[in-house]
This record gives structure tokens, sequence and C-alpha cells, in this order.
């Protein structure tokens, strides 16, 4: 018994649209390639804690006492072992901030005086100043300086090395952009889920526009099918698509540039699915009022370009204006990104993301529900 | 009843363009109506009316009796269409092109499969069935479209310039096959741009210009009423001899 309802038909087009796709080699070709050239692009634009070694470092220390010389000998010990970074001793504050603005140094680690006091009644402060001009690396030295102060507080707090009565060292950052915790682990799942979104999109604008222009479009609606089973049909096909190559850019990046999945992956591949359908839906919106596949393209390159730059892909939506940011909130990708990254980096459960999920999904329907009568209209004129 | 198509004042605007100007015929059933008309004329707007991919401004029509706008899922079950444009996917074969037109008009797997195996042989693409169609010749793609128009068993077979741009093997092979068509009891409509393609073919012809039918009856008692020997002379006659391309090309700027 064959199913004939819309769903079935829903299938047939969704299923002739990926074999068109996969025997058109170019195409194919560029789906695989195109996320192998941005992660390549972006992967070393924007290198992971690993792969950046010896960044030189400054420290200012106006405090002469044992308590302090003890824990700089080992702070310096600690940042050369790792070979993160490179610690040059400075004699005065001033010297140490023309260096970290003439690019010499990239964070500057201040001892004032009083610390070594400090330190043996209590918590003692150390002052960081960090180069701001290159978020990334700001990133990555903010959390490596962390790390060692960590580590160091360890040893304070075992009275490895140090005498019983020291307290802890607590780092005041200055300077900081809010919410970036650090590297390629941050920018990754962006990037994933920018390249999926980017790959449906443009699939999308394709198989809507060149149906109707190759004329291929008025035989299926000739066909008694339903509006609905061509609109999802052709969205469920981008989105499959979208799938299969956030896949393939997953393990791209767990092979080239030792991304870590924390996450489930079938929450992280829900959360691209809803993406991407949340997008084409808003999608076949932006382009029904076009006939041609030039037209169509351009419309969607004007939806996809700002959204990549503020939704939070290369920097926390956070540090957007207040007006930028509600902009953001308004558009499908920003929800797409989070709830991704979240799952993919921080292991966050259906239960910590939900909002993000509902929000695409919400989102999905509206846009499907907008869509298909407006495509229905758009082809019969 | 005896007619596959009855059009009441048929009307199509584009914007403030009239493309079809309140136009009624009737097409009996079995016959080969042939639509003519200069570029431009409305042909195409109104059998895209007729299949129900275009929604008519005013007017109605039914096709085998039902309503093109209030039953638009019988009609398409009764009609089969070949337009200009070829209505096939380059990069699948001529058996999945046909397969996937067969689902969608919901046709039984199986019978699907014996129907695609028939047709195949009758348009001659057996040997070829698993080649991509993009690799096919114009006369093989457009035998291929025809195969795709009549999956479904159409009551209504429509062709929309259907030799344009073939090769005379390719035309002759085409024009029999409309023959064909018609003696099993097929209705056709078929729209040329080829006077002596109509002349040879059509039973009925009507003359279309500026969204209007000028003129429409037997070809036979066109011919005698205006004391002409081809269906060109009647035609030329009707519509003047300049040149004109000017509201199909405004038409194509709109996407159409």
């Amino acid at each position: 018994m064959v199913m004939k309802g819309p769903l079935y038909h829903l299938y047939v087009i969704m299923k002739k649209d990926l074999t068109e796709f996969y025997r058109v080699r170019a195409r194919l070709v560029s789906m695989i390639l195109l996320p192998i050239l941005l992660m390549l692009l972006f992967g070393y634009m924007f290198p992971g804690n690993g792969t950046i070694t010896h960044i030189p470092i400054a420290i200012v220390n106006q405090d002469q006492s044992t308590g302090a010389i003890s824990v700089i000998n080992s702070f310096i010990y600690m940042a050369q072992s790792g070979k993160t970074f490179n610690v040059i001793t400075y004699s005065s504050l001033s010297q140490a901030e023309q260096a970290l603005l003439e690019g010499k140094v990239y964070a500057v680690v201040i001892f004032r005086q009083g610390f070594g006091q400090e330190l043996s009644t209590g918590s003692a402060t150390v002052q960081v100043i960090v180069d701001q001009m290159n978020p990334t690396l700001d990133q990555i030295v903010t959390a490596g300086i962390q790390q060692i102060f960590s580590q160091l507080n360890v040893q304070l707090s075992t009275a490895h090395g140090f005498p019983a009565y020291f307290g802890t060292v607590s780092v005041n950052f200055q300077g900081l952009i809010p919410g970036a915790p650090s590297s390629f682990e941050f920018l990754a799942p962006g990037f994933i889920a920018m390249s999926v979104v980017m790959g449906g999109l443009a699939g999308l604008a394709m198989a809507f526009s060149r149906e109707r222009e190759l004329g291929t479009m008025d035989g299926i609606l000739m066909t008694p099918v339903s509006r609905f089973s061509i609109v999802m049909g052709k969205a469920m096909a981008q989105a499959v698509r979208g799938i299969i190559s956030g896949i393939i850019i997953v393990i791209l990046s767990i092979l080239l540039f030792g991304v870590k999945i924390y996450g489930n992956v079938f929450l992280m591949a829900l959360i691209l699915f809803l993406g991407i359908l949340a997008f084409t839906g808003l999608g076949i919106i932006a382009t029904s009022f076009v006939s041609d596949q030039e037209s169509a393209q351009m419309i969607m390159l004007m939806l996809e370009m700002p959204m990549i730059f503020i939704s939070g892909i290369f920097y926390p939506v956070l540090q957007l204006p207040w007006w930028l940011r509600d902009i953001a909130y308004m558009f499908p990708l920003v929800y797409t990104v989070t709830g991704f990254r979240s799952v993919m980096v921080m292991n966050a459960p259906l239960s910590a993301v939900w909002n993000d999920v509902l929000v695409l999904l919400i989102y999905s329907i509206v846009t499907f529900a907008i869509a298909i009568p407006l495509f229905q209209r758009m082809v019969t004129k | 009843m005896s007619y596959a198509v009855e059009a009441e004042n048929l009307t199509k605007y584009f914007g403030s363009l009239i493309a079809v100007d309140s136009v009624s015929f009737k097409v009996k059933k079995g016959e080969i109506f042939g639509l003519v008309g200069p570029n431009g004329a409305g042909k195409s707007t109104l059998i895209r009316m007729i299949c129900t991919v275009l929604r008519p401004s005013a007017g109605k029509a039914l096709v085998e009796g039902y309503d093109i706008m209030r039953q638009p899922q019988e009609v398409r079950k009764l009609i089969g269409v070949v337009q200009e444009k070829l209505i096939l996917y380059a990069p699948l074969t001529p058996v999945e092109n046909l397969e996937f037109f067969g689902k969608l008009y919901g046709l039984d797997y199986k019978i699907l499969k014996e129907r695609i195996k028939e047709l195949l042989e009758e348009v001659k693409l057996s040997a070829v069935k698993d080649r991509p169609v993009g690799t096919f010749s114009t006369g093989m793609r457009q035998r291929l479209n025809i195969a795709r128009a009549l999956l479904h068993d159409p009551k209504l077979v429509i062709l929309d310039e259907p030799t344009n741009g073939l090769d005379p093997q390719s035309v002759r092979w085409v024009r029999d096959y409309i023959v064909n068509l018609r003696n099993r009891g097929l209705t056709v409509i078929l729209t040329s741009h080829d006077m002596y393609e109509i002349d040879e073919l059509a039973d009925t012809v009507a003359i279309m210009d500026k969204g209007k039918i000028l003129e429409m009856g037997r070809k036979e008692d066109l011919k005698k009423k205006y004391g002409a020997t081809k269906i060109e002379d009647v035609f030329l006659e009707l519509t003047g001899r300049e040149l004109r391309d000017e509201i199909s090309g405004r038409l194509r700027r709109r996407g159409w």
C-alpha cells in the first residue's frame, strides 16, 4: 500500500531535489569544498589555544617583598614552561603600558605595592591589563593567565612551596570584553551554524527560482499536489542537505582544528535542523516577490550578510549596541548559534537551550504559515 | 457533454496590462484545436489559465466539466501539458523524471513502472532510459517531455509550440504523434507559429491577437470565408503584416 497524501508528495519532492543536487557534481563539490575553505580560513584566522605559543606578556613588580617575589617567580616559571607565554619583566608600569600600546606585549600583569603584605594576611589582588585590539588573542591571553593563577592558588592553598599562612591570589582584569570565554572553541560552533544556514539559504534561492525560471515549477504545479507539499518538500531537502553539510563541517573541525564536542549530537542536529527551517521559511517569504534566480540570490545575500555579523558568531551579542542587539534577536541565526554553541561546547541539555529551540520552532511554524499561502499567491498571480 | 473545454469571458490582467481580454471558446472532444497568434497575443497566458497555473482575473472555464478555479485538482488530473519550456530535470534520467511526475500524479508504483516502460518505447527512448536528460538532443528532450505529459493518461493534451527548435525528423515525429493522439480519442489544443503545422493538423482554428480571439471555426470554413487556400493567408489577413514583439517583451520582463 502506497501512501498518497501531502506527506508522500512532500517526500517525493524532497527526494527529487536531493537527487538532482547529488547528480550535479559542481554543486556537490561546493557543498563539501565551501565548508573546508571556510574552516581553513576561520581556523587559521582565529587559532585555538594550543596553536599560539610564546605570546609576549609583561610583568611589573612594584612590591619587593619576599612573598611577592616568590609568587612572581612561580608565575613566570608556570607561564614559560607551558610555552603559552613569553614573560618580559619591566621595572616601571609606564614602560610596560607603552609596550602594550606598541603591541610588543599583549598583557601587563601588575603586582602592586603591598601585594606580599596582603598575601600574608589573606587574599591579594593582581591587576591585569589586556590588549583589546585583537579580541581573539585577548580571549586566549585572559584564559591563559587565569589558568596560571588558578594553578598557583592550588599550590598556595596546599602550601606547596609556599609558607602555610599565605592566602590566595585573585585576578582583576581590566577592559575585558564580557561574555567571551576563549579561543576557537567559542568560534567554531558559530561558524558551523553559519555555514549550514548559509548553504541552506543559497540552495533554497536556487531551488525555487531556478524551477520557476526553467519552467519545471509549472510542471509540478500542474500535478494535483498541494502547495504545502511543494514548499515543505523543497525546504526539507535543504534541511537534510544542511544537516549533511553540518556533519561534514563538524568532522573537519574535529580533524583539522581539534574542536571537541562536549554535548549531545542529536540535540545539535535538532537545533541546526530547526535553524535551517526557520531561515528557509524567511527566505521563501523574501524571495517570493521575485521570479528570477539572480534577484533571489541578491535578496538572500542581503538577508545573510548582516545576520552573520550581528548574530554572535564573531563576538558576543552582548557587545552590540542595544538597537543592533534587538535587530539580531529578530532573526533566527542568533538562536541557532547560541543554542548550538551551548550544546556543543558547554554540554547544555535540552532544558538549558529549550528557549532557543522553542523560538526556532515557533519561527519555523510562523514563517511557513506565511510562506505557503504567499507561494500559492505568487505562482498563480 | 461534448466539449473538452468551455471558456467564457476569460480575462487576465498583469497589473494594468491586459494579456487575455474576455475570451470565449469551446473545444470539442476528440479534435485538434489550433490556437494561433503573433508574439504576445496572449496564447500562453490563456493556456496557463486553462492549466490552472495562472488564476484568471475574470471569467470562467470548464475542463471536461470541471471548473478550473473551483476544482483545479480535478482539472490537473485530466490534462497533460507540453509547454514551450521543457518540464524536465536535466540531471535526472528519463525514468527518474517520469517517476517523479508520476508519483506527484499519485499513480500506483507498479502501474507507473509499466506506464513508463510503455511510454519510453512509444517515444523511442528506451535505449537511453538511464542516461541523464542533460546529455539529450533537443528532439529527444521534447519526446520525453511529451511522454511526461501523457503519464497520467490525460483526456486533454495541451501542446504549446511543441515543434519549436526541432530538426525536421523530430518535427515530423511530433506531428505524426499529435495525429496519433487524436486518433486515440484524445482532445488536443495546439499552439504554433508554424501556419503549415496548423493547416496540416488542426480541425478547428482560433486566431488570437492582442488578447482577443479574432476568428474561430473549422479550418475549411475559415479558408472559404476569407477566400484563402492556406490558413496563413487567413491569419495575415486578420492580424496584419507589421512586425511586433512589444507586448511579449513587456511580459517577459515581468518574469512570464
